[in-house]
């Protein structure tokens, strides 16, 4: 079960992403955040994994967690999630099909998690349930964006720079070999790219 | 609308993985809605999409350049090259209700098409279901590309990331001068000559 203080932070979430018009829909709010339940995931752990099922949707608690895009036998951060932000595989959740991302705990982790049945029946339900995908659609859609942004930058510097205006404790989450991949640099111009920004 | 634009835009629904025959109604209610004859010139930035569009837009004919203002840079920046039978929109301005960061210019000369946000909103009362589906099957589309193309991103080796445009994006890699293919795959152009001056089979 949720706290009031966590449930007043799933709140703030869900209202920052879409507006409430009218009785019925807040109602309706105030009936489907009663249904998120509390998970507590281990460093480590999967959110989700290649061969989940069913997408919920999950509100960050505490922790970060990194989504993983699988290619053959490799796979590749794709991005990260962090508190206050929500977390979901978009094509169980969104697109009904199989996905082609996981996602782990960098962390101890704490989440909010929707069961997929509950987000099905309010999308079924139209209004609220509505609103809420074309806000995740949205959300997702922003979140690609300013990645690419990060990515196309042609130094590895800017690259860096870019990393941790959006994600600050980046350096503290992930070993620098997986850093080096996920900002599409070499070992060697990932050191000489934190040196010349003092991070080394 | 022509004949030819009726049926680009029946083509770009049909293409989408959720279509059914179950659809053709909305689709024709949705063509119909449509405004055509908007066109530029190559070089010009489509002044159509203004700080407060929220319309649907579909790039009938030529390629759009999708350009921003990067922190980084002194000048405005490629964020992505658009092909034809693609729907594009001022997401910053859809989706969060804020100015829009990017722009589009025409990287050739482009035929555009239409669905204004009243008529989008019209028909949505009007067919919830297959407006929704077809909004999340469009968006689906989009998002796969996007994915794609950030693990093209994240390829150390500039040799590695012109050959996924050879083989990804054939269309593209065929249209842009190498101005353009080195900011569209996120290296210097030095970097890219020097990577063609190695490898002859990246000649265009």
């Amino acid at each position: 079960m949720l706290s009031q203080k966590e449930v007043e932070r799933l709140h703030y979430g869900l209202l920052s992403h879409m507006k409430l018009q009218g009785e019925v829909e807040v109602q309706a709010f105030s009936d489907l955040s009663d249904k998120f339940i509390l998970r507590n995931v281990p460093d480590g752990h999967a959110l989700w994994d290649l061969s989940s099922n069913s997408g919920d949707l999950h509100f960050i608690l505490e922790g970060t967690f990194a989504e993983y895009l699988q290619r053959g036998s490799h796979s590749f951060i794709l991005r990260f999630q962090r508190p206050g932000k929500f977390a979901f595989s978009e094509d169980l959740l969104l697109y009904s099909k199989h996905s082609d991302t996981f996602c782990k705990a960098l962390s101890h982790a704490k989440v909010a998690s929707l069961p997929s049945v509950h987000f099905q029946d309010a999308l079924r339900q139209g209004g609220l349930g509505a609103k809420l995908m074309e806000a995740l659609i949205n959300l997702s859609m922003t979140e690609y964006r300013n990645t690419t942004y990060q990515m196309l930058q042609t130094s590895g510097t800017n690259r860096i720079q870019a990393a941790l205006e959006q994600f600050p404790d980046l350096l503290h989450l992930i070993p620098r070999r997986e850093l080096a991949d996920y900002l599409g640099i070499s070992r060697a111009s990932l050191f000489r790219s934190l040196k010349e920004i003092g991070h080394e | 609308m022509n004949s030819g634009e009726k049926a680009a835009m029946r083509d770009y629904f049909e293409s989408l993985p959720v279509y059914s025959e179950f659809f053709d109604e909305a689709i024709d209610a949705i063509i119909a809605s449509m405004d055509s004859g908007i066109s530029a010139e190559k070089g010009k930035v489509l002044v159509e999409l203004g700080a407060t569009n929220k319309d649907f837009w579909f790039l009938k004919d030529g390629f759009l350049k999708e350009m921003y203002r990067s922190p980084y840079a002194k000048e405005d920046s490629l964020f992505n090259m658009i092909p034809p039978s693609s729907i594009f929109v001022n997401e910053d301005t859809l989706f969060a209700n804020q100015r829009p960061q990017h722009y589009f210019t025409a990287y050739t000369s482009v035929e555009i098409l239409r669905l204004k946000e009243a008529d989008y909103l019209r028909l949505l009362q009007e067919y919830p279901v297959v407006m929704n589906l077809i909004y999340l099957s469009g968006t689906a589309e989009i998002q796969k590309s996007r994915r794609e193309r950030l693990n093209m991103l994240r390829m150390n080796k500039t040799p590695d990331r012109i050959e996924w445009v050879q083989q990804q994006r054939r269309e593209l890699y065929h249209i842009m001068d190498r101005i353009t293919l080195a900011q569209y795959i996120g290296v210097s152009r030095a970097s890219l000559y020097r990577a063609f001056e190695k490898n002859k089979k990246y000649q265009f």
